[in-house]
């Protein structure tokens, strides 16, 4: 339970918006929800529809509209590869196609070893830097521009033994 | 302030008030300008792109704010580079619309192709298919080729129910978020949303049920493709091949206008049945809608269980017999108990059957009782709602009063409607001992505790901000139900609400007066007409010659079984061999109101008629027509071959339904928004009103005659002592009986019989929610599953009617 676990947070969270249009407040809410498993659970959408009193299928709607929230749990660190319109004019699908092959994976699927989730979103403001992607996981997110795929490969290296040094 | 304004829409010169959008303006103008996201009782958004047209307004010089002139000083237009969409803009002063212009038909044409590269063009499995809006509009617009490649189609899983009723095929969605839309402004349930973004998009439903909400059929009819389907319909039948009859929904009191659509069919044995039923536009009753209840609950009518042949108990056992026989022997006991004859009949009867019993009860001198637990219908006869009242006028400035009703599941539509005007700004009082689905909505609710309805009422006579906001309101309504109530209490309930009208001066015009929220659909009707109930019916039951029509009182009441044993006679006259008709001498089988012609008054005393729509079943005959078969033998005349002749009789002779006729409900008015089967792509797939609105009786008070409203006892309420636990009555939506536990898709929603407790009664019980307990009072035993609500008092237990407990009042219980 959000509410239980971080009275401070949603009280704050609650409080950026007048009364009756708490609704606004399921963006950050959601945010928060995720942090914890890198995607929202039942119990948090259930939980944030009530408190907003707004309809679970709405919760879950916003979940599925934003790229940035997840309802399902994937890798640990998702790659998130812009692949609109200028970004695939500069090549951004032969890059995706590439990384995923590298990578043993499709679009939407997570490396074995759970630790790379492949997707793609839609532009990210950066379309002169592609290939690019954003990184998204417990250490918040990312952007990484003007990228290769072997840069790409040193990269999930680097952050593998990031993440074990921590274990 | 509104005004009006004038354009010229392909030529044709229009006068529309300025907040007319563009696209209605044209449809007013007999010009139809394809939409599939528009609809004209919802916001318009913008989303499909369907409606593109050219627009030109005249060129304004700032300075003088006059229009520009050109040479033949005629105002100079100034048309956007592009086509716009026809439901978001608002006409103005000498706008010019081009609906068929190169660049709009072109715009138009390639919306269509778009549409199409995601579409799977499945009309020939699809039930769509024959009345689709997409279908129309490509055959009207489309391009006719598409320059898309065929393996680029989008597929996706198709059949995913949504819930049990309705089932969504993903890949023939268009995305034009009408359901979701209707959802969330007209019913207020947000329960339908759109996943995911782009060709991704989906309709989702994560609610407990699925797509939870009573009026989920509606978006089957707004739906302008074939995605959203009922189960009941579904590979049901081929529009083309229905014919269609006009009837009101027998299901609750707010008379609903439908439409039964039917056909001859192999599967039933070459019979022609009800294959659906569908909303027909009644703007006063139930605009455009109606509720799932109305929409899936018919099948009654064809189950295998009905009476078709009369039956006699011979030898202690019932056998079948003849008509004439029946009903010689019927005509016999009745005369030969004369004054001693109860005609017991109940609100699921039209006015004709109740006409003539009532007449038959009458002659003989007998007594003419209503089979209820809800009083106060003599005091809704005199007062009523005035005439014309129309609830879609109603919003800011004026007031709605619900008391000790849960209309959601009472009366569907009555609800959408309160708050529809709720939202339109009117001021929404609801007051109950628990919450409903209504509170959300309100301006103002008041949590009474039990046995304190009248008091509840009588404060808001008073001065108190609530009281004020009512009393001051311009127009006033009151709805009065009998949730927690049986028929004493509902009975002062509707007298206290009465003196409030009368005292805040709310009656006798448009918009103003008392509604009863009826169990049964005519039971205004019977009021009407001259019956009552019988604060004690088992008492006077003994000895007596009994003829029950459409109800069941042995099943309902165990004291009543009792009583019926001693009553001298007693003849069932009804659909189902119900246990009523197991203790009767005589059953005569009824038809229902589906295969006849007849009327229901409804609880805001509109007269309306409804036509037979199929052929009546095995030899059972129309109630009233029994009724006058029986009378005939006893020489007392009444009209039997048609319900024509009943109603003008009854309009002879009782004072409100003066000067009505079957011509007179059977007339329409043009009502907007314009509906039927050349417009399903505007308004639905919503039946046309062109066999008739009703008419509204005219009651004491709107003739200006003084109403005898009877003091009130406010000390009349029950209330729980220490350590009782006082169960209450309240009413369910899908309940267990006859017309409706029928339908068998609908057992989910019916579900088990609860009992909703009090957090701390629970806990003083030992029980916990989804726990099974023994309940008993007076003579009935039996088992519940708790529910808990926080919302009641701790003395106070929750029991749905209909569902298996024999509840009718409110009653003292053991919980084990
Ligand atoms: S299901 Fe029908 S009404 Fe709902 S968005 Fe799709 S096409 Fe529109
Ligand atoms: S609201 Fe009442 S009358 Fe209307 S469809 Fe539902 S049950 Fe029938
Ligand atoms: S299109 Fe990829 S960042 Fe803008
Ligand atoms: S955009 Fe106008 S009807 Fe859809």
């Amino acid at each position: 339970m959000l509410a239980e676990k971080y009275p401070e947070e949603v009280k704050q969270i609650l409080g950026r918006y007048p009364p009756e249009q708490k609704r606004s407040a399921v963006m950050p809410l959601l945010f928060m929800a995720q942090r914890e498993e890198g995607f929202v659970n039942k119990e948090a959408k259930h939980e944030i529809a009530s408190m907003l009193d707004i309809s679970e299928t709405e919760v879950a709607s916003i979940i599925g509209f934003y790229t940035l929230y997840h309802a399902k749990k994937e890798g640990k660190y998702r790659f998130q590869v812009c692949n609109d319109l200028p970004c695939a004019l500069r090549g951004a699908d032969k890059f995706l196609e590439g990384l995923c092959d590298k990578l043993g994976v499709q679009v939407g699927e997570t490396t074995n070893d759970g630790f790379v989730t492949i997707e793609t979103v839609m532009c990210l403001a950066a379309c002169d830097k592609v290939p690019m992607f954003q990184t998204q996981s417990p250490n918040g997110i990312k952007y990484y521009e003007n990228m290769t795929i072997d840069k790409t490969m040193e990269l999930i290296e680097v952050l593998k033994m990031a993440d074990k040094e921590v274990k | 302030m509104t005004k009006q304004v004038t354009l010229t829409i392909d030529g044709i010169q229009i006068d529309v008030p300025d907040e007319t959008l563009v696209v209605d303006a044209a449809k007013k103008a007999g010009i139809d300008i394809p939409v599939f996201c528009y609809h004209p009782k919802m916001e318009p958004v913008g989303m499909c792109r369907m409606c593109l047209v050219e627009i030109g307004r005249p060129m304004i010089n700032r300075s003088t704010g006059q229009p520009v002139l050109n040479e033949d000083g005629q105002p100079t237009m100034q048309f956007m580079p592009k086509p716009e969409t026809a439901c978001t803009n608002l006409v103005s002063e000498g706008m010019v619309v081009l609906t068929q212009s190169e660049s709009a038909k072109e715009a138009q044409k390639d919306i269509i192709e778009f549409l199409l590269t995601s579409h799977p063009l499945d009309c020939p499995i699809c039930d769509k298919g024959g009345e689709c809006p997409l279908q129309n509009l490509t055959m009207e617009h489309g391009p006719g080729k598409s320059r898309f490649l065929f393996d680029g189609k989008f597929k996706m899983e198709k059949q995913i129910r949504l819930g049990e009723l309705i089932v969504l095929d993903r890949e023939r969605c268009i995305i034009c978020a009408r359901c979701v839309r209707f959802q969330e402004e007209v019913a207020g349930q947000a329960v339908l949303a759109i996943d995911d973004r782009g060709r991704g998009s989906e309709i989702i439903s994560v609610s407990e049920p699925g797509f939870d909400s009573v009026f989920s059929g509606n978006t089957t009819d707004i739906c302008p493709v074939g995605a959203l389907t009922t189960t009941d319909f579904r590979f049901g039948a081929r529009p083309w091949e229905l014919l269609s009859a006009a009837s009101i929904c027998g299901q609750c009191p707010v008379g609903c206008n439908i439409t039964f659509n039917t056909r001859r069919e192999a599967k039933s044995a070459g019979k022609v049945v009800i294959k659906r039923v569908m909303p027909r536009q009644n703007e006063q009753v139930n605009e455009t809608w109606i509720c799932d209840k109305g929409r899936f609950a018919y099948h009654y009518a064809k189950s295998k269980e009905r009476l078709s042949k009369p039956l006699l108990r011979k030898d202690d056992k019932l056998k079948t017999t003849s008509w004439s026989s029946a009903t010689k022997l019927v005509a016999e006991k009745l005369g030969e108990a004369g004054k001693d004859t109860i005609v017991l009949a109940s609100g699921r009867l039209s006015n004709e059957d109740l006409f003539n019993l009532k007449s038959l009860a009458d002659g003989l001198g007998g007594k003419a009782v209503l089979y209820t637990e809800m009083g106060g219908g003599d005091l809704v006869t005199q007062i009523g709602v005035g005439q014309g009242t129309n609830f879609s006028d109603m919003g800011q400035g004026d007031a709605i009063f619900v008391i000790a009703s849960d209309l959601y599941e009472e009366a569907p539509i009555w609800w959408l409607r309160v708050k529809q005007a709720a939202d339109r700004g009117a001021k929404l009082i609801v007051a109950n001992s628990r919450e409903t689905k209504l509170d959300k909505f309100a301006n103002f609710v008041v949590r009474y505790s039990n046995g304190d309805e009248v008091k509840t009422v009588q404060d808001l006579g008073g001065t108190g901000k609530i009281a004020q906001a009512f009393s001051k309101a311009d127009n006033a309504i009151v709805l009065f139900g009998s949730d927690g109530l049986g028929l004493e209490g509902s009975t002062h309930l509707a007298t206290a609400c009465a003196n409030l009208l009368e005292e805040t001066g709310h009656i006798g015009k448009a918009n103003n007066g008392l509604i009863g929220v009826w169990p049964k659909a005519n039971d205004q009707g019977a009021w009407e007409l001259g019956f009552h109930p019988e604060p004690d019916l088992a008492a006077i039951l003994k000895g007596k010659a009994v003829y029950i029509v459409g109800a069941d009182p042995a099943n309902d009441n165990p004291a009543l079984a009792k009583a019926l044993k001693k009553a001298k006679f007693v003849v069932v006259q009804d659909l189902f061999r119900t246990a009523t008709a197991e203790l009767a001498d005589v059953i005569l089988p009824a038809q229902t109101y589906t295969e006849r012609d007849g009327t229901f008054t409804s609880g805001e005393r509109r007269a309306q008629r409804f036509y037979a729509a199929v052929p009546g079943l095995g030899e059972s005959k129309p109630d009233y027509a029994i009724t006058s078969e029986i009378a005939e033998k006893l020489n007392i005349q009444l009209e039997g071959t048609s319900s024509v002749l009943v109603f003008e009789k009854l309009a002879a002779s009782v004072k409100d339904f003066a000067g009505l006729s079957y011509a007179k409900l059977a007339e329409v008015t043009e009502q907007w928004p314009i509906v039927g089967r050349g417009d399903l792509y505007y308004g639905g797939s919503t039946y046309e009103n062109t066999q008739g609105l009703g008419v509204q009786l005219v009651s004491a008070s709107d003739r200006g005659e003084t109403v005898s409203i009877p003091k009130v006892r406010n000390d009349a309420g029950l209330r729980p002592k220490k350590d009782e636990l006082l169960a209450v009555p309240i009413t369910k939506l899908y309940d267990r009986g006859t017309t409706v536990a029928p339908t068998e898709f609908l057992t989910e929603r019916i579900g088990d019989v609860t009992i909703a407790l009090h957090p701390e009664a629970a806990k003083k019980l030992g029980v916990e929610a989804g726990k099974r307990v023994k309940i008993s009072f007076e003579d009935v035993e039996g088992e519940a599953v708790v529910k808990i609500d926080e919302t009641i008092s701790a003395g106070v237990a929750l029991v749905p009617r209909s569902m298996g407990l024999a509840i009718r009042e409110p009653v003292v219980i053991k919980v084990q």
